[in-house]
């Protein structure tokens, strides 16, 4: 039985390296021992790649839009991503808002625990150790290196996802997008805006 | 209706230990092993944010063991001022993280 | 006194990398794959990030889908879904796919 995958080409530049020969290996070898199959793990990449990163500005979208929604999202994230038919699988999350007078910002300094249900795949930066190793103790200097400069009236609150919550910002919705449809508002809720090292442009 | 089947962040824990607004100390123990406590917020000082419920352990759970009895977790503050010597900023900031129950002791 | 390599919260550190490098082809489908194995529960987040922390001075010279390949084999050789001789014989028939 031949299976696609061992005649795809090489989807990356290059000879194969150790570790995606090894990552490769053990795929092979856990699709012939019958514990998972080649159509599963396709299934989660599409997961990943199409549906999971669209869904943060939308929630965020919709919360901005609907006043009531944002009660709920702020109070339970979670259970308020269920009601929009959104299954965040095994996260948990909290959705912290910006104000006037607090800016939010996540991390994961043990490893990089991040919401991917709801985001998608954590960027480089983010599991980065020196991200990690700096955010928690000079977040100012961090944001300014993301070209974000939070002023000086505004108390910074870094979140350490360092155990089964999972987190989102709620940004502030910025001047200018009065009348806006949720698909609009949805445009400018950029990643970045939601872990914190950015503000949403008009 | 199970823990696990709630769309929710929280599960109940009736039984806690400690309340939002309580004072408590992350207790300043190194065990060896898999420990979702970061060194850097051990033996400090903070504030119970809010209870998130009860979950399997997860230092047990590492090692393939079940993680029961669940221990509860809390989301607990801590003023940066406090956890950080020569901190500087223009206003308060606040480093904020889970912790478990058999971590804090009252502050 | 610190032996988990990972609990680096806090330490000095220089600039960051802000740039996001996205992910390669393979690096995506390593996520699918550890993805699968603990949503199917055949291993859990919390053993695999132990795992992980056991590479102990390998953790900082390994990039991020290097170490989690890495803790999903040792994992799994201690789980015993396979046996290391199983494993480097996959390897070895993976290569000979490359090099013909």
């Amino acid at each position: 039985m031949s299976h696609d995958h061992r005649h795809d080409p090489a989807k990356d530049e290059g000879p194969p390296s150790e570790h995606e020969i090894l990552s490769r290996a053990l795929q092979e070898l856990l699709e012939e021992k019958g514990v998972l199959t080649a159509e599963q793990v396709r299934k989660r990449m599409e997961l990943f790649e199409a549906e999971f990163p669209q869904r943060g500005a939308r929630v965020i979208a919709h919360a901005w839009a609907n006043p009531a929604f944002m009660k709920r999202l702020l109070a339970d994230g979670k259970a308020a991503c269920a009601e929009s038919g959104l299954d965040l699988e095994a996260d948990r999350l909290i959705a912290v808002e910006n104000t006037p007078r607090v800016h939010n910002v996540i991390v994961c300094t043990l490893c990089s625990c991040y919401p991917r249900a709801l985001l998608g795949m954590p960027p480089t930066w983010y599991k980065s150790e020196n991200y990690r190793r700096r955010v928690v103790r000079e977040p100012r200097a961090v944001l300014r290196e993301f070209g974000t400069v939070i002023p000086d009236d505004v108390s910074i609150r870094v979140h350490d996802s360092n155990a089964d919550m999972r987190y989102v910002v709620v940004p502030m919705r910025p001047k200018g997008t009065e009348g806006w449809d949720e698909e609009q508002l949805a445009s400018i809720l950029t990643r970045d805006t939601l872990v914190g090292v950015a503000l949403p442009k008009v | 209706m199970t823990p696990s089947a709630t769309p929710s962040a929280y599960t109940p824990a009736p039984e806690r230990r400690f309340n939002v607004g309580d004072c408590v100390r992350v207790r300043s123990a190194h065990p060896p092993g898999h420990r979702r406590t970061p060194a850097y917020i051990r033996g400090k000082k903070g504030e119970i944010e809010r209870v998130c419920g009860r979950f399997p352990n997860p230092e047990e759970l590492a090692y393939g063991f079940d993680g029961e009895p669940r221990r509860v977790l809390y989301r607990v503050r801590f003023r940066q001022s406090d956890v950080w010597p020569a901190y500087e900023s223009p206003s308060e900031d606040f480093v904020e993280m889970e912790i478990y129950e058999h971590w804090l002791e009252p502050a | 006194m610190n032996r988990n390599p990972a609990d680096i919260g806090g330490e000095a550190a220089g600039p960051i990398d802000t740039v996001d490098h996205g992910m390669k082809f393979w690096e995506k489908q390593a996520n699918a794959l550890r993805n699968t194995l603990t949503s199917g529960k055949v291993v859990r987040l919390d053993e695999l990030r132990r795992a992980a922390e056991e590479l102990g001075d390998r953790y900082y010279r390994l990039g991020y889908f290097e170490r989690t390949t890495e803790a999903v084999r040792n994992l799994l050789l201690e789980k015993g879904l396979f046996t290391r001789s199983e494993l480097e014989g996959k390897i070895k028939e993976i290569r000979g796919r490359y090099d013909s």
